[in-house]
Formats: C-alpha cells, sequence, structure tokens
C-alpha cells in the first residue's frame, strides 16, 4: 500500500520553495528515512533533524553516514550569564563576525588557491596555543596571534604583569628556543604587557 | 672642542638612531626594557638562561625534536648526538667518547682496556690525556672563573713596591683553584703508559698549569728536558704564566722568564702573539722589575714581527699606570696611535678587557683628549666587537665621569641626553659627578629633571644622592618658579622617606635631610609643610641648625602666619636651643602679635629660663 501523499498547502504568493524531495518509496525499503511501517511520514522528519539518533535497527536497512555532533550554534560563543564573566572584545564576538569585527588569528597562507599544507599549519598552530598556555600560566591576557612570514613564525603575545620581568624574559627566551627547534623555522615572540585584560563587555 | 662632538655624534652603530630605546636584546615594553644596568644584566642573563634551559631539554629529549620538517635540513636546530653509538669495550668506542666529551665514561673505558690486555694506540692515549687535562678530572660542566682573585693580588703586589719578602705559596688565588688531585686520573694514566712522546709531556704540563700545580708542571717539563724532547709554544705560554707562582722575588721571576726564553730559542720553537702576552701578564707582577723590562718586550716583539694583539697593550697599561702616582710615562699616547690605525681581531681571552683599562687610565689622567681618540679608535673596523654591553655600559659610564669633569656643560648636556638611557646606564657615581658638573656651571635648575631620571633609574632611596640633591637645592636663594619646582621636588622626596612598601623599607631622615626640605619648603613659602617638616626633628632625635630655623621664620613673615612663628619659638625652646632668644626677640620684633600671642609668647619665655640651657638668658 503506497503511503498517503499529502498535497502541500497552498502557497499563493510565497516565495518558491526548493524542489521537492520525492516521498519515500517503499521499494527496496531502503532508506532508513523511509523504512515503511509505522508512523507518518511527518514523523521520519522529525527523526531525521537528529542524525546522531539512529531509526531503531530493522532488518535490511542500511545505516546513514553521520558525523559526530557539530554544535555549531555553540562554537566560539560565550553564553550570557548573570552578568559577572568579563569578556574580551574577541570573546564576546562569535565566529561569523570574523571578517566583519574580528580579525583571524592565525595568519598563512595556506588557504589560498594552490597553496598546499594548510592542515598541517592548523595542527601547529593548536601546538604553539597549548604550548604557550602553559609556559606563562596565567599570564596570558587574550589569545595569541600567530603570524607567518616566509619561513618565520612569529608569535604576538599579550601577557600580564604577573610575573617578575626577569622571569618573564627567561621564559620568552625558553619558548622562541624550544618552538624553533621543534618546527625548524626561526620563531619571534613578540609579547607586550599590560597590567590587566582588557574588558570589553561583562556576560 | 666642537670638532670633537661633530664627529663622534655621527651616526654611527655604536651611538643608536634613537635615544631612548634599550638594547635591541630587549623586548620593547615599558615593563620588560631595563632602567638600569643592574636590571640590564639581570634580563640579559636570565633571557640567555632560558635559551640554555631550553637547549637542555632539547638535549634530554632529542627524539622529540629530531623529525626533519625543512628542506633544505637545518642542522643547527636539530639536536646533537651526544650518546655514543658503539657499544663494547674497544679502541673506537674509547675514541668515540673522547670526541664526545664523556669524562669518567672514557677512563672507565681505558682502564677496562687495560685489564682485558688490548694495547691501546699512543695517539688515543695523548687525547685521552688531553681531554682529562683540559677538564681536570672533573666533568665537563660550566665552571665560573674567579678573575677576582688576580686582580687581589696584584694590587697587594702593587701596595709594596719592593721585592716582597717569601710568602707562602697562593695556591687559592689561582683561577682554577687546587683542583688538580694527588694521584689523579691523568697522573696515573701518564705513569702507566708504556711509552710517552713529547706531546703527552705538554698535554700534562699544560694540565697542570690550568689547575693550579705549577710546581707539579715544572717538575714535569725538568722530566721532558731530561728525557730529551722538545716541548711546543703553547707548553711555553703555560709555564710562562704559571711563572708567579714557582718564584715569589721580582727578579727571580724575570730571571725564570728569561730561561724558558731561552730554552725556546734553543729547541727552536717559535713564539707566537701569546707567548709575549703571557711574558707580559707576568711581568704586570714584577713591579719596578716588571717596568724596566715590559719596553724591551714589546722591542722584541716588534723585531721578530709579530703583530701586538689588544691584550699586550691591555698588560702594558697596566704595569705603566697601576699606581695613582706615576703619570710620567706617555706610553697611553702611543698605545692610541698604534690602536687607532688599525681593527683588531680577538687573539687572546684578555683582548677584551683592553678599552676599559684604558678609559679608566684616561680617568686617572684626567684627559679628556685621549679619550676621544679611544672613542674613535672604538668606532674602527670591528674594534666595536670587544664591548659586549656589560662591557660597553662601564666603559661608558667612566667615559660620562670623565666628561663631567673636565667638559662645559653644554657638552656634558648633550651626551648626557644622547647617551642614557640607550647606550649606558648611569650609575649613582654618574649621577653625582652629574650634579657636581651642574653645581660648577650653575646650572641648578635642572635639578628636578635630574631627580625624574634618578627615579626612573631606581636610586630614589640611596641615601647619598638624596643628601646631595637636597643640600644643592637649598644651599643658594633662587628666583621664584625655579624655588617652587624645588619645593615639589622636595615634596617628592618626602613621600620617598616615608612610604613604607610591602617590601621596602623606608629610608630613614637625617638631619641634613629634613633641614634641607624645611628650608626648600620655607623658601616656597609653604609653611604647613614646614611646619611638619619641623616636627620631625624631634622624632629623630636631631636639632634644626640656625639657618633652617631663619628660614622658618622668613617664611612665616612672608605668609603672615604668627602662630606658626610662636610655635616655632616653643619648639626651640623646649629643646633649649641658645638661639631660642634672639628668636623670641625677632618675632616680637617683625610679626604683629595679638594680645593671645604676645601673653603666649611671654610665657615660652619663663619655660625657657627655668629650664636648663647654657644659654644666657636676660630677662625683659
Amino acid at each position: 500500500m503506497a503511503l498517503p501523499v499529502r498535497a502541500p498547502p497552498s502557497r499563493k504568493g510565497a516565495l518558491p520553495l526548493p524542489p521537492e524531495v520525492p516521498p519515500p518509496s517503499q521499494d527496496g525499503g531502503g532508506h532508513g528515512r523511509g523504512s515503511a511501517e509505522g508512523g507518518g511520514s511527518g514523523d521520519r522528519t522529525a527523526w531525521g533533524a537528529l542524525p546522531h539518533i539512529r531509526i531503531p535497527a530493522l532488518p535490511a536497512s542500511c545505516s546513514l553516514h553521520t558525523t559526530p555532533p557539530r554544535l555549531k550554534t555553540r562554537a566560539a560563543r560565550v553564553r550570557v550569564g548573570k552578568g559577572d564573566k568579563a569578556v574580551t572584545y574577541e570573546k564576546a564576538h562569535p565566529p561569523h563576525y570574523i571578517a566583519h569585527r574580528k580579525g583571524w588569528l592565525s595568519l598563512h597562507t595556506g588557504n589560498l588557491d594552490g597553496e598546499r599544507c594548510a592542515a598541517q599549519r592548523a595542527v601547529e598552530d593548536s601546538f604553539v596555543r597549548r604550548f604557550l598556555h602553559g609556559t606563562f600560566p596565567g599570564c596570558l591576557a587574550d589569545e595569541a596571534v600567530l603570524k607567518r612570514r616566509s619561513n618565520s613564525l612569529l608569535v604576538c603575545l599579550l601577557l600580564l604583569r604577573r610575573l617578575p620581568p626577569s622571569k618573564l624574559c627567561f621564559l620568552l627566551g625558553y619558548a622562541e628556543t624550544l618552538l624553533s627547534h621543534l618546527y625548524k623555522c626561526p620563531v619571534r615572540i613578540e609579547a607586550q604587557t599590560v597590567p590587566d585584560a582588557a574588558v570589553y563587555k561583562y556576560l | 672642542m666642537p670638532e670633537y662632538i661633530t664627529k663622534s655624534f655621527s651616526p654611527r652603530f655604536s651611538f643608536p638612531q634613537d635615544p631612548t630605546a634599550a638594547h635591541y636584546m630587549f623586548h620593547d615594553d615599558p615593563y620588560l626594557m631595563p632602567k638600569n644596568s643592574a636590571t640590564a644584566r639581570l634580563f640579559s642573563l636570565s633571557k640567555e638562561s632560558g635559551r640554555n634551559a631550553a637547549k637542555y631539554i632539547i638535549k634530554e629529549f632529542p627524539h622529540f625534536f629530531d623529525k626533519i620538517l625543512a628542506e633544505p635540513n637545518i642542522p643547527s636546530l636539530m639536536p646533537e648526538i651526544c650518546t655514543p653509538q658503539i657499544e663494547g669495550v674497544s679502541e673506537e668506542a674509547l675514541r668515540e667518547r673522547i670526541n664526545l666529551r664523556m669524562v669518567k665514561a672514557s677512563v672507565d673505558l681505558f682502564d677496562q682496556l687495560l685489564q682485558a690486555g688490548t694495547s691501546i694506540s699512543l695517539e688515543t692515549t695523548n687525547s685521552l690525556l688531553d681531554l682529562l687535562c683540559f677538564y681536570g678530572d672533573g666533568e665537563s660542566t660550566q665552571e665560573k672563573e674567579s678573575e677576582e682573585k688576580e686582580d687581589l693580588e696584584e694590587s697587594e703586589v702593587n701596595a709594596s713596591e719592593q721585592e716582597t719578602p717569601k710568602r707562602p705559596p697562593q695556591r687559592g688565588s689561582h683561577p682554577f683553584a687546587s683542583r688538580w688531585r694527588e694521584n689523579n686520573n691523568a697522573e696515573r694514566i701518564f705513569k702507566i703508559m708504556p711509552e710517552r712522546n713529547a706531546h703527552s709531556y705538554c698535554t700534562m704540563i699544560r694540565g697542570m698549569v690550568k689547575h693550579g700545580a705549577s710546581a707539579k708542571a715544572y717538575d714535569m717539563y725538568t722530566e721532558l728536558l731530561n728525557d730529551r724532547h722538545k716541548a711546543d709554544v703553547h707548553t711555553f705560554n703555560a709555564l710562562i704564566t704559571a711563572v708567579p707562582f714557582l718564584k715569589d722575588r721580582f727578579l727571580e721571576r724575570w730571571e725564570l722568564i728569561k730561561m724558558f726564553l731561552n730554552h725556546m730559542a734553543q729547541q727552536e720553537v717559535q713564539p707566537n702573539v701569546q707567548t709575549f702576552n703571557a711574558v707580559l701578564k707576568t711581568l704586570r707582577r714584577c713591579g719596578g722589575v716588571g717596568r724596566s723590562m715590559a719596553v724591551p718586550v714589546i722591542k722584541e716583539m716588534e723585531a721578530l714581527e709579530i703583530e701586538p694583539s689588544l691584550a699586550t697593550y691591555d698588560h702594558l697599561l697596566s704595569i705603566f699606570y697601576r699606581s695613582a702616582d706615576l703619570a710620567s710615562s706617555g706610553i697611553i699616547s702611543e698605545v692610541l696611535d698604534d690602536v687607532e690605525k688599525r681593527s683588531f681581531t680577538p687573539q687572546d681571552p684578555d683582548d677584551a678587557k683592553f678599552f676599559i683599562s684604558a678609559m679608566q687610565v684616561c680617568c686617572d689622567l684626567k684627559d679628556i683628549k685621549l679619550a676621544y681618540r679611544l672613542n674613535k679608535a672604538v668606532e674602527k673596523g670591528d674594534n666595536w666587537k670587544f664591548l659586549d654591553m656589560d662591557r660597553l655600559n662601564s666603559y661608558w659610564s667612566r667615559f660620562f665621569s670623565l666628561l663631567c669633569m673636565m667638559e662645559q656643560i653644554d657638552v656634558v648636556l648633550k651626551w648626557y641626553k644622547e647617551m642614557s638611557p640607550s647606550l649606558f646606564y648611569p650609575s649613582p657615581k654618574n649621577i653625582l659627578d652629574f650634579l657636581q658638573a651642574l653645581d660648577a656651571a650653575n646650572h641648578l635648575e635642572m635639578i628636578p629633571s635630574v631627580w625624574e631620571d634618578m627615579k626612573q633609574l631606581g636610586f630614589s632611596k640611596r641615601r647619598d644622592l638624596l643628601e646631595e640633591v637636597l643640600s644643592l637645592m637649598s644651599r643658594d636663594q633662587h628666583p621664584e618658579e625655579i624655588q617652587l619646582a624645588f619645593a615639589k621636588c622636595a615634596e617628592d622626596i618626602k613621600t620617598v622617606h616615608e612610604q613604607s612598601g610591602r617590601d621596602q623599607a623606608s629610608v630613614e631622615w637625617t638631619g641634613s635631610a629634613l633641614g634641607s626640605v624645611t628650608v626648600l619648603f620655607s623658601r616656597a613659602g609653604r609653611t604647613q609643610d614646614a611646619w611638619s617638616m619641623m616636627e620631625r626633628f624631634q622624632q629623630i632625635n636631631r636639632i634644626p641648625t640656625d639657618l633652617v630655623m631663619d628660614e622658618f621664620l622668613n617664611c612665616a613673615k612672608q605668609t603672615n602666619s604668627p602662630d606658626e612663628a610662636i610655635k616655632l619659638v616653643k619648639l626651640a625652646a623646649s629643646l633649649g636651643l641658645p638661639s631660642s632668644q634672639k628668636l623670641k626677640s625677632r618675632v616680637e620684633k617683625e610679626f604683629k602679635l595679638s594680645e593671645n600671642q604676645k601673653k603666649a609668647l611671654e610665657s615660652i619665655q619663663s619655660d625657657s629660663d627655668s629650664s636648663d640651657s647654657d644659654s644666657d638668658s636676660d630677662r625683659d
């Protein structure tokens, strides 16, 4: 028995919709969406919106390729709280403001047409950030900006004045040498110290 | 005079383009930029030690760093291989460990090889001896040299200008003092060697001299002669440097040097520049004999066509200019003639001391023209490389002291603005000299700006500088705005005295400082502040001078506050000062007093009469 096909509601004067997906057919019993018995098609679409919840495995079904949840609506966003959380300009703006109100934290040419190794740059960047986070405990006022110029890596740090300046000099010399030897390229750290992290707003 | 200024101020690398920037090795940030010479040294050393810490980690964990990422490979960024690759007991393994400078491991391996009965070639044994003598039986870790001990002995020598009586051999003053133990590994191996050649003897001699066993070195040398070998030039150099530890009397030292030089000629060993430097270095400790013999030595050097290095000149200057009253020799200008013409390369570890000692000699001779010539010599060619950051600081510091003593004030000011704090950080002595120069040129209105510099350099708690500043400011009367500026400066100094931070000790008031501050406040018309200062005199158990009290009265008169005047008289009376009578009469004459005030004044008078004072108090 064919599924009842509901007539779409009249949409006079509305914007055109994308072409409709043909209603799931019964032949082949194939798609997880479509396996016939039980439930109206309305229920199926509800299930499809949360792809990590798999439809209970029925015999002769192949499963979907799903990705782990990417939570795109929660990435790099500081959630609004009671108003006591101090937040820098960098953190306060969600990622869709990049290139509008924010710049990039990591600048390299790997993403241009014909350039390779963007992924390696990303891995190196994340390592450098973790390294800096550990080497300067509690002293980073904001995210480090990494710039690659020809062969060299410039790390632009914003540090708080928590440690005495001789210790900061020690850590800067240590970090420069270690990163140079690790990545086999000259690494220069340009540090600027601020008394407090600049607060943009309180969330 | 002006020509020296223009020539020396020409834009060259030694004068940075930006006179406010620090050395380029520091981060350009107000928190991380050093403010005086001590912090400059601290920051540069901490950066260097950070680098050493990173190199240590790379050495300990080479497997994290040996992935080749760069095309072509950069060998200096790869970890070094410092673990021996060849295992087992063999001569190649021994040689490898010697190459890797692993002292203990190579000695153990050598012993194992001997026990196993394998014969080891002479070359390998010699290289093992080299390693042992170089490191003196310790491991190849960094050791600190103590140059101060050497200077100490030299100053002792010059204090007594005659030939010294026999002193116990000062082993402890040698830089690598007494690290050559009896029968250590090197000696042991040397003794059990089946055959020895000249190289073995030479290595042993040089090692013994380096590590303080000079007498043994001399014995080893006689053994070498007995075995009819020839020593090489480095051995002779080492022996000549060991002469001060072998003999005590000046003439004997010189005879021994001559003997070594004769042996050198007999064995047909060519001397090099280090030979002559060693001779001169020993002559430094020979007092009068040294002075007479130094010039013939130089002539000999010229005859052999050996170019002198900077260390030669350094030793020459020390020989002739050590004690303060020998200013008669004109050696310094001849030395400068030579130095100006050439650009030197480092040939001797003592080369780096030349410029500093030359500038010190110029300061002692109080000759500014020589100093300008020396500056030009520094700028020539590669000579600037002999002054690292530390030495640069002390060189320019001495130059600035000389400038303050000898030059006009506008020249001094120009140099001061150009050079500090970028090229050098003024030391406390420099600030004192600068203040005296300002005083001599009657430019005392610059003192508040000098005080600002002092605060920035971190000298605001140094009592000698504070006293000097305050006494200069309060000595004379000055026009109005300057007086106001001085009073503000005095207030600043007052806060310095009073602040007691968490880990800072507050500076104690001294009588003169307190008096000067009071005088400055009075002259600027700040009566209340002056009175609060006067009250502190009792706290520190000091008595204000007459000048202070007179100034205070003047101030009270100007600002028309007779109450303060009466309080002053009361204070003077309570302290039992002989001048309280004069003050009282002054107050009566010059102030318009109300009835109450007159009565108060009278009552003070009666107090002073009844108290014990050795003043002749006439009752009015």
